[in-house]
């Protein structure tokens, strides 16, 4: 609690409860809120002595709920047999930095003074302030639950097992006895089975009626007269007093010790089960996956029926089933009560259904998947096994709030996801409207300013200048039919990917179709296509296609001089085509072949038509190859120029006759 | 043989005075409409020789304007598309359309259509359940199964002469892929489609070897194939 949440708004937590005292805690707690700037939480423990509250309790209780509430408190509501526990779990999931209690929670000192709520919770919780309002006119105790106390059902098998005991211990003493061995070997004998008694015993009580039989038969068997409860030595009173008193105390000694073993196994059994369900939700990709984690965490914890109802974008989805035994799957039964309740438990926030107030005739218990306030979903636990243990209950608890982090984790991070893709998606639209509107002028320019010189003086002109002004708006044309062409096909570019129609073509009539559509513009060359084998066919969407070549050609024609060669090759190699075009041309520098592919790169040499060029061919034709899964490259040619290359998937065909 | 009337049915009011300028500059006769309740109206009144059809009709979608006038009338109807929207011209290809000009086209482009759609009107106005084809140096005797180039007979698998006949019996219309591999192997699987591309291929390269051989198949890519009649 120190430099760690130094930095942190301060979160305190007040405990409700029905005592009429709590009214003023609750309101210092709101005043220390206040000073410290920090939120309130308000949180009853529920526990199962609840429902045995007196009504003038229960009122009490509302009438507290309802202050904590106008007093800005969020008001939350756990179940659980042990309640410094439930609060210090709470404490520790929601970062409560400091927990306020009233004096009689934390009890009064006595003479056999037993372990107060504020001990345990600050064992439990040691780094979290407690803060202790006196209260002098208490009358409501904290009782914690006697259930350890209670006498058990008398068990024949436990009986048997201190009979036994009792047997075997004064056997061996009646050969210690034989032997001439002193009373003090033969108490030793007795406490010695009191021990294992207490040792292999579920209850106290074995363990003291242990130690009063072991001292009965003692002073039956072993003094004299023997065979008589009489005791002729004066001593002997305290003799039995001592081994009475030694044989109880080992014997709570030892069940102690067991206790503790138990709690530490628990504990550790609960942390590796939360450290595996951590581990499990991190690892998870998908909201259905972290659901179906969860709930396998929950039947391995609880082994019982699992139903969890997802919350998408605020409202309850399709319930998801999850029975314990796998092959069963007929076990769960939804009816559309179990819906209204979960409905009810995702709008509340606060648990319903079997063993709770609300709804308590349904099989099952409700409770939300829920962290800061926010539900994620709603889990039910079929009932029918009777109701959680309290180490049962925490354990949930924790769990579900680990499923709540991981679900409200990755709903952030696909709410991020799309952001960020929507900013990419409308960066890449803004670049292009810029790009657009600046390098459309220039045609338009030409086009309409032609147009009208046409219009008005066009009489005036000779015929060869009238030829070349109809020639310029003709070729600036053109030249804006090709960018919208592209144009077209970028904008079939959605979410980065593009949409195909791959079907089986012949490369041949694709590169015929692309020879069709190249715009020479006067300019002089050869054209040469090599091909490896008569019919090669690729996998591919032909259009787009056609349009690569189109790009890579014109680029070609754009960029070299007159009167050079342009050759385009295909072979198969490894299941791919690859498909390239060369010129002899000046050649690309290194430093830009790999930019050249970018979005409305330019490059920087200056060509015939440096001042028309988006950007946008070479990227296009990128975006069109990895599409079908290929690629594109460009290295030099030798002795001059460039060879674009790409490839495309081959298909091979079984020829139907 | 008498210029044909041709019906322009087209709402852009640039565009319609482009195609009409060009048809009025070569001696075409021609009818226009606007819309297709309008074309509908004139195709039955004027029963022209060619529908120029644009596709993107503000009222009526054009590919239910081929299926209506497909119900009383064989005449050639050439549709006019945006490109890039191949699916439509393959929908109206499909629905009986016989060709096909993409937006934007030039004007030569336009004429050139009209010429090859002209000669279809001439072998549909002959006889066309005649035995006989002659397209060119390309003779096919039906009666025979057989097909000679330049006199010479062919060799060709049944799959390349049924697809020669199919062509020839069609010759000036673009066949889509998929009419083709319905009309050959009875259904479109994707199998049958690759199979077609590798059989065309065969097939114009027995057909145009020679060097000075004429184009007699057109590839239109992501569309389909015509017969040109030369």
């Amino acid at each position: 609690m120190l430099s760690a949440t130094n930095s942190r708004q301060e979160h305190i937590l007040v405990c409700l409860s029905s005592a009429p005292s709590n009214a003023r805690i609750i309101l210092t707690a709101a005043r220390m809120a206040a000073a410290f700037q920090g939120h309130l939480t308000a949180l009853y423990v529920e526990t199962p002595d609840s429902s045995a509250m007196t009504e003038e309790d229960r009122n009490r209780l509302s009438a507290n709920t309802r202050l904590a509430k106008k007093l800005g408190a969020n008001v939350e509501t756990i179940q659980g047999d042990n309640v410094p526990y439930q609060i210090a779990e709470f404490a520790r999931l929601w970062g409560a930095t400091k927990i306020v209690l009233g004096r009689s929670a934390a009890g009064k000192q006595r003479f056999f003074r037993k372990t107060t709520l504020v001990d345990r919770l600050i064992a439990i919780a040691p780094n979290i302030d407690i803060h202790i309002i006196p209260d002098s006119t208490s009358n409501h105790k904290y009782h914690q639950r006697k259930t350890k106390n209670k006498l058990p059902a008398f068990s024949v098998r436990e009986a048997a097992k201190c009979a036994l005991i009792l047997l075997a211990a004064s056997m061996i003493n009646m050969v210690f006895y034989s032997l001439g061995l002193t009373d003090a070997s033969i108490i030793m004998v007795y406490i010695l089975g009191v021990l294992v008694t207490a040792i292999v015993t579920d209850h106290q009580i074995y363990s003291i009626i242990s130690s009063v039989l072991s001292v009965i038969l003692f002073n039956f068997i072993f003094t004299k007269p023997r065979f008589s409860l009489h005791a002729f030595d004066a001593g002997y009173p305290i003799t039995f007093a001592v081994m009475f008193l030694a044989a109880y105390i080992t014997g709570s000694l030892a069940i102690r010790l067991k206790n503790n073993a138990h709690q530490s196994a628990q504990a550790a059994y609960r942390t590796r089960i939360l450290f595996d369900t951590n581990q499990l939700l991190n690892r998870a990709e998908s909201h259905n996956e972290i659901i179906s984690i969860l709930a396998g965490q929950l039947i391995k914890l609880l082994n019982r029926d699992i139903v969890i109802y997802p919350i998408e974008s605020g409202s309850l989805c399709e319930a998801m089933p999850f029975p314990a035994d796998e092959h069963n799957t007929e076990s769960i039964v939804l009816t559309d009560k179990d819906r209204t309740i979960a409905e009810w438990v995702a709008q509340n926030n606060r648990c319903a259904g079997a063993t709770t107030d609300m709804f308590s005739d349904s099989s099952s218990l409700y409770l939300a998947i829920c962290i800061n306030r926010r539900v994620y979903g709603v889990v039910g636990i079929t009932m029918n096994g009777g109701k959680l243990d309290s180490f049962e209950s925490s354990v949930l608890l924790s769990m579900l709030s680990e499923g709540a982090l991981a679900l409200e984790n990755e709903k952030n991070a696909r709410e991020k996801e799309a952001a960020s893709l929507l900013a990419k998606n409308e960066q890449l639209r803004a670049n292009l409207l810029r790009a657009i509107s600046h390098d459309l002028r220039t045609p338009l320019t030409s086009i309409s300013g032609n147009a009208s010189i046409l219009l008005s003086e066009g009489s005036s002109f000779d015929e060869s200048t009238r030829h070349q002004l109809y020639t310029n708006i003709h070729n600036e044309s053109i030249w804006l039919i090709n960018l919208v062409e592209n144009l077209l096909y970028v904008t079939r570019i959605e979410d980065g990917r593009m949409n195909l129609n791959p079907s089986v073509e012949l490369i041949d009539e694709i590169i015929d179709e692309a020879l069709g559509h190249i715009n020479r513009r006067g300019r002089e060359c050869t054209i040469v296509v090599k091909k490896e084998k008569d019919y090669t066919l690729v996998r591919a969407d032909a259009r787009l296609i056609v349009q690569v070549l189109i790009n890579l050609i014109d680029n070609a024609l754009k960029y070299t001089p007159q009167n050079s060669d342009i050759h385009i090759s295909v072979r198969e190699r490894n299941k791919l085509v690859h498909v390239s075009v060369q010129d002899n041309g000046p050649g690309i520098p290194d430093s830009e072949k790999e930019k050249i592919f970018e979005m409305f790169y330019t490059g920087v040499s200056h060509t015939a038509d440096s001042n028309k060029s988006l950007g946008l061919g070479l990227s296009l034709c990128r975006s069109i190859i990895n599409a079908h899964g290929g690629t594109i490259t460009v290295v030099d040619n030798k002795p001059t120029g460039s060879i674009f290359e790409f490839t495309l998937p081959s298909e091979e065909v079984s020829i139907h006759e | 043989m008498n210029k044909p009337l041709i019906l322009v049915i087209e709402d852009d009011k640039a565009v319609r005075t482009l195609i009409t300028t060009t048809l009025k500059a070569h001696d075409y006769r021609f009818v226009e409409a606007i819309s297709g309740e309008a074309a509908i109206l004139a195709a039955t009144s004027y029963n022209p020789d060619i529908l120029l059809l644009d596709l993107g009709l503000p009222d009526m979608d054009g590919v239910e304007i081929i299926s209506r006038v497909r119900t009383w009338s064989n005449m050639p109807i050439i549709v006019i598309s945006a490109r890039c929207e191949d699916a439509d011209k393959i929908c109206a290809l499909d629905a009986g359309a016989d060709d096909y000009l993409t937006k934007p086209f030039s004007v030569d482009e336009l004429l050139a259509r009209l010429r090859v759609t002209q000669r279809r009107l001439a072998i549909m106005n002959t006889d066309t359940s005649g035995s006989e084809f002659v397209n060119g140096n390309l003779r096919i005797d039906y009666a025979a199964g057989c097909a000679y180039l330049g006199g010479e007979e062919m060799h060709l698998t049944p799959i390349e002469y049924k697809l020669l006949c199919l062509l020839s019996q069609n010759a000036g219309k673009v066949l889509t892929h998929t009419f083709i591999t319905q009309k050959i192997w009875g259904n479109a699987w994707e199998n049958n489609i690759a199979s077609l591309r590798v059989f065309m291929a065969t097939l114009r390269k027995r057909l145009e070897s020679a060097p000075d051989s004429p184009q007699y198949i057109q590839t239109h890519v992501g569309v389909g194939y015509r017969m040109m009649k030369l």
